[in-house]
Order: C-alpha cells, then sequence, then structure tokens
C-alpha cells in the first residue's frame, strides 16, 4: 500500500512539473501578454494542483491535506482575483510584446 | 449584517484553524476579525440562494475544468509546431454589473480558454481567448448559466 501511495506521489509531482515546463514554456513563447497569462495561469493551476494531489497522499493527517488543498484554493483565489486585472492593464497599455 | 458578520468571522476562523490548528488561536481571533470588517467593506452582504445541486456540480465540474485548461495550454505551448490564435472578443453578461457579475468573471478566468480583459462602456465585456476561432461566447454564456443556477442569482 505504501509502494502504491509513493508511486501515485511521484507519478503525480512528475505530471505537476510537465505542466510547469508547460506554463513556462508558454511564458517564453506566447505573443502577447494576455496569452502568456493563460500560460501562467492556466498550466501552472494544473502543475501546482497535481503537486498537491501527489502530496496529499504522503500526508500524516486529515489536517494536512486540509493545508495542502488551501494551498491551492488560495492559490487559484488570488490569480483569479488579479488574472483579469493584468489582462485589463495590458490591454490600457498597449503592451502587446 | 450582524448575521453575515457572524458567519464571515465564522468561516474565516474555521479556515484559520484547519491551516494553522490551535496553537496561535489568539492571532487567529484578530485575524479573523480583520478580515471580516475587510470583507464586509469590499463585499457588502447580499442576497444569495445557493442552490445545493447546482453548487456541487459546479465545484465537481472544476477540477475538469483544470485539467481541460492546463493541457489545452500545454499541448499549444510544447508543441513545436502549434501556435496559438490568441483574439479578443466582445462578450455580453447576463449577470447585472455588479459583484455577481465581477465573481462571474473572476472564475471565467480559470476556465479553459478565457480570461476576462475589461469592460466596455456599451455593456459587454473583453474576453481574451486562446483560441478566438472557437464558439468563445457561447461556452461563456453556458458557464455563466451554470454559475447563475448554482448561486441562485436567475431567479
Amino acid at each position: 500500500m505504501t509502494l502504491l501511495l509513493d508511486a501515485f506521489t511521484v507519478a503525480a509531482v512528475l505530471a505537476g512539473l510537465l505542466f510547469f515546463v508547460a506554463g513556462t514554456a508558454g511564458l517564453l513563447r506566447f505573443p502577447d501578454t494576455a496569452s502568456r497569462l493563460h500560460a501562467l495561469t492556466k498550466a501552472d493551476h494544473l502543475g501546482l494542483g497535481l503537486i498537491v494531489l501527489g502530496l496529499a497522499a504522503q500526508a500524516e493527517s486529515a489536517g494536512g491535506v486540509l493545508r495542502l488543498f488551501a494551498v491551492w484554493a488560495l492559490v487559484l483565489l488570488s490569480s483569479a482575483a488579479s488574472g483579469p486585472i493584468l489582462a485589463r492593464l495590458a490591454r490600457r497599455g498597449g503592451a502587446g510584446g | 449584517m450582524a448575521a453575515a458578520a457572524a458567519l464571515r468571522f465564522a468561516m474565516l476562523l474555521l479556515f484559520w484553524l484547519a491551516i494553522a490548528g490551535t496553537a496561535a488561536l489568539p492571532v487567529g481571533l484578530i485575524a479573523a476579525a480583520l478580515g471580516t470588517a475587510a470583507s464586509l467593506q469590499l463585499m457588502p452582504p447580499a442576497r444569495l440562494r445557493p442552490r445545493p445541486a447546482a453548487l456541487a456540480l459546479l465545484v465537481l465540474r472544476f477540477p475538469w475544468q483544470a485539467l481541460r485548461a492546463g493541457l489545452a495550454v500545454a499541448r499549444i505551448a510544447l508543441d513545436p509546431r502549434a501556435a496559438p490564435r490568441p483574439g479578443t472578443i466582445e462578450w455580453t453578461p447576463r449577470l447585472p454589473p455588479g459583484t455577481a457579475r465581477d465573481a462571474f468573471l473572476a472564475y471565467a478566468s480559470l476556465l479553459p480558454g478565457t480570461l476576462p480583459a475589461g469592460g466596455l462602456a456599451g455593456g459587454a465585456v473583453l474576453i481574451h481567448a486562446l483560441e478566438a476561432e472557437g464558439a468563445v461566447a457561447e461556452a461563456m454564456t453556458a458557464e455563466e448559466a451554470r454559475f447563475a443556477r448554482a448561486f441562485g442569482l436567475d431567479g
């Protein structure tokens, strides 16, 4: 059982890292500010979610699991609040590149 | 007002206890009180009638949406032959201007392919889409209807 959980953790964290790499590649490759925000938020959210899921399998208490998911929820909340504001500012400033 | 304040204080304190435990309870009490004051200032109590089934559907659907959103970005970012075809479309929300609409637009920024980018004078909202050729406006309207159903904003 421990082995299975460990394998799940390794797989989920590696998959999470892959999405962080994808988000960074998008940040470098995408042509405009708003597209880069897509890359930074959506790919990284999924990456963080997978890492949280993988680490939750190693948590020693329900409180630990709760704390991990709270981290994910807080990141989602703050980027849902800041993403549209940044996109609006980028449009007003005419920052295309 | 008092009921809303008590509910918000309780929720914030519960959240504090979940992430910090009981070790620093005085700090948590102060933080929850400050958070309650700030939230009442920024978001006055509104009459929400959440529908449990629709809300549960919205919450349960979210991980699937996050997966779709992340996969879509990752595919375009990592495939050297793919390039995003971004564009900005105008979309008119059904929700009236205000907290509910802002909350939906914040939520929509987490959904696959859409990023609200500010409102226009006529009431329309600009939506930046990573793939502007798809049915972006239709998807936004469908999501808005789900969101409004979950929080009882459509009745």
